[in-house]
């Protein structure tokens, strides 16, 4: 009964707080209307989003890059007329309205990649460190066992036991001439 | 339609491959019968010599040409110029140059040459200035960094 009672009064309350919160992403918000100002959509997006941004293989976005104000409208207007007559620069004005970037910008390298490797060899360098510190100052000694009188004494009590004859050391081992077969 | 690197890949195959080519032609059937690239050109001349197309539609036939696996044939970037200037875009116009020298990938040297000498022309004649011309073939601007806005 009293779990019945929350259940409803959580559903009521809820209830009470479902319309506000449709209210606050308006149609508009869905759509993203509200985040382009008076910029123009011009073609299709995204998911049909109205978003900018340069990409090579969809070269012609949504939007237009600038809102557009007088200036722009008045080049637009002298658009309408023979392109021969519009100088380098005003084409370049409609162009930079239109897109952020040119394609050739797209592509132009950021250089980021030296600091990528910058930082993998700063890493690399404070392990190398590490290594060496740690060698210095927290292992131990090798074990004498490590030294080349014993390593030799290791082998010819492989040898001695025949360990794996058919595929491994031993097979190499010529013991009837006490040698290594070539 | 100069899809080079398909297309010389599609007829070595057939050349040496006739089995599977015949094979992979019956598996195209099922999908219709496949498109010569003449149709495929006078396709996209007549999408964009249509009258009264806007600008949405030329964007829309535009990227999906440079989404494709090609480069524009000469008579198709004509037609699309043509079509930006019908709905007065000089900006959609350089775009679409820029992207057609891009699909030209890393033939750019030998193909982009060609593909201009073919649309001069029709650039001279709407004044549609090349890429060059412009200085949009090198980096103009550069973005500032989020970092320092």
């Amino acid at each position: 009964m009293a779990l019945r009672l929350i259940n409803s009064a959580v559903l009521r309350q809820l209830a009470s707080q479902l319309p506000k919160s449709a209210q606050v992403g308006s149609v508009a918000g869905v759509h993203t209307l509200d985040k382009i100002g008076k910029r123009e959509i011009v073609g299709y997006g995204w998911n049909g989003t109205a978003c900018y941004a340069d990409r090579v293989d969809y070269p012609m976005p949504a939007v237009r890059f600038r809102e557009p104000n007088n200036e722009i409208n008045a080049l637009r207007t002298k658009e309408q007329g023979d392109w021969k007559k519009l100088s380098p620069e005003e084409i370049k004005a409609l162009y930079r309205a239109s897109f952020c970037q040119t394609i050739a910008e797209v592509q132009a390298g950021t250089g980021e990649w030296k600091l990528h490797l910058g930082v993998a060899l700063l890493f690399s360098a404070a392990a190398i460190w590490v290594a060496v510190l740690m060698n210095l100052f927290v292992y131990d000694e090798l074990p004498v066992t490590f030294d080349e009188e014993h390593q030799k004494a290791q082998l010819q009590r492989i040898i001695d036991l025949e360990m794996n004859p058919v595929t491994g050391l031993t097979s190499k081992w010529d013991y009837e001439n006490k040698k290594w077969k070539n | 339609m100069l899809s080079i690197t398909a297309r010389n890949l599609a007829s070595a195959l057939r050349g040496s491959l006739v089995g599977t080519s015949s094979r992979v032609a019956a598996v195209r059937c099922l999908h219709g019968t496949e498109e010569s690239a003449e149709e495929f050109d006078k396709r996209y001349e007549k999408y964009f010599s249509r009258d009264g197309i806007d600008g949405w539609e030329i964007r829309k036939g535009m990227n999906d040409l440079l989404g494709m696996d090609l480069v524009p044939s000469p008579k198709i970037i004509e037609a699309g110029l043509r079509a930006t200037r019908r709905v007065n875009d000089i900006a959609l116009a350089i775009r679409w140059l820029e992207g057609c020298k891009d699909k030209c990938g890393d033939q750019k040297a030998t193909l982009y040459p060609y593909l201009l000498e073919k649309i001069t022309p029709t650039l001279q004649e709407l004044g549609i200035p090349t890429i060059e011309e412009l200085g949009y073939d090198k980096p103009e601007l550069a973005l500032k960094s989020v970092y320092d806005a």
